[in-house]
């Protein structure tokens, strides 16, 4: 217990077994998280070379977890719980597709494709049918969170003419960048009879229309690496900040005259990256 | 309290570097928040506020008359251990 004790002192306190300045923010120490880093860096890069997908790594955002995040939306709400559709998650997946083909970011294609075209195609006769678009985020919660704080969006969750949905989460490049677009397609069958319908996930809404339609489905396929990556690194920051914050304090308490960088100034640096990290990890949503 | 005197007086000594770098940093939680979900820019934004903190060490230190290779070496650490673990958020 002593030695343990005595373990975390070293690593964490300015002691003189560490030269007055805590062990784990040492030059050494700094030079091989960066070595970490730049493998990590690589052997990610390496990994999706080889399995042929860039963002397929990058995102954590599945259909089956928008499914349920929509319908637990729905159901605080007292509303009846959507049911997937399988032809839905196929116009979903052809509008995204077009998006990345035609290179736009938008409900409706430049050459006058509205969503409702998507629907249709897929022989799902609706009466009424909703869309919600998102970008670029790295989690399921993230979309489903965005799209509930947009008043329009959020109506369209929680619209109780809607009885199916769809989903599609497709990585390709939009505008030059690699980018995961979310789309969620709402409705409901004109008749029931006519729409096959399949468990799955959610979206929201942004777009409403009325008249006819038809049914979809679709699969996302990541992994929990992204979310384990990312909750890591907001830890590391903050046991950096830590050792940084107790470095500061026993230096000062000590009157320790160190020739080192200052120690407030890479707190912030690590504290403004962490908060900006809660940013990236949000996208767009139309 | 050691600490709060130590950073009131560290704060009142460099007033204007401070000042400079809380600046830096709202302009770039400002500039992540609105280019959300454009990755391009996020990166950029990181980058460029990488290469300010690590300015600002080296403009600070000279001002200080405190500049050694090992304290730039800090900096350099410090915001290439950020940049390359955002690089892997934003742009794996």
């Amino acid at each position: 217990m002593k030695s343990l004790v005595k373990f975390f002192k070293h690593l964490f306190t300015p002691h003189p077994t560490n030269g007055y300045r805590s062990k784990i923010i040492h030059h050494d120490m700094l030079t091989g998280y960066l070595v970490f880093a730049l493998f990590l860096t690589f052997a990610i890069n390496h990994l999706q070379t080889k399995n042929g997908s860039i963002l397929g790594y990058a995102t954590d955002i599945t259909a089956n977890k928008l499914f349920h995040l929509t319908n637990q939306e729905r159901e605080k709400d007292g509303l009846e719980m959507l049911t997937y559709s399988v032809k839905l998650q196929e116009a979903a997946q052809k509008k995204a597709e077009n998006m990345f083909l035609n290179d736009y970011w938008s409900h409706y294609g430049p050459n006058g494709e509205t969503p409702w075209q998507y629907i249709l195609s897929t022989g799902y006769q609706y009466e009424y049918a909703g869309e919600n678009l998102a970008k670029n985020f790295l989690f399921s919660d993230g979309v489903v969170r965005a799209w509930m704080n947009s008043p329009t969006h959020k109506e369209n969750i929680l619209r109780k003419d809607y009885t199916e949905v769809g989903f599609a989460v497709v990585d390709g490049v939009l505008n030059g960048e690699e980018t995961t677009l979310v789309v969620q397609m709402f409705a409901k069958p004109l008749y029931a009879s006519v729409t096959k319908t399949v468990e799955h996930q959610s979206g929201d809404p942004v777009l409403y229309a009325k008249g006819e339609t038809q049914s979809i489905t679709q699969e996302a396929n990541k992994g929990s690496f992204y979310s384990l990556f990312v909750n890591i690194n907001v830890i590391f920051f903050i046991i950096l900040i830590s050792a940084l914050a107790l470095d500061f304090y026993f230096a000062s308490k000590l009157n320790l005259i160190h020739l080192k960088g200052k120690n407030l100034i890479h707190i912030l640096f690590l504290g403004t990256l962490t908060i900006g990290i809660i940013f990236i990890i949000q996208g767009t949503i139309i | 309290m050691h600490i709060i005197k130590h950073s009131i007086k560290e704060f009142q000594k460099h007033l204007f570097d401070y000042l400079l770098f809380v600046t830096a940093c709202v302009i770039f939680i400002l500039t992540v928040s609105i280019f959300r979900g454009e990755r391009l820019m996020e990166y950029l934004a990181v980058a460029t506020f990488v290469l300010f903190y690590i300015c600002w060490g080296i403009y600070h230190h000279i001002v200080d008359n405190t500049l050694r290779f090992r304290i730039v070496f800090e900096y350099i650490l410090f915001g290439a251990i950020g940049l390359f673990l955002l690089k892997i958020i934003i742009i794996p």
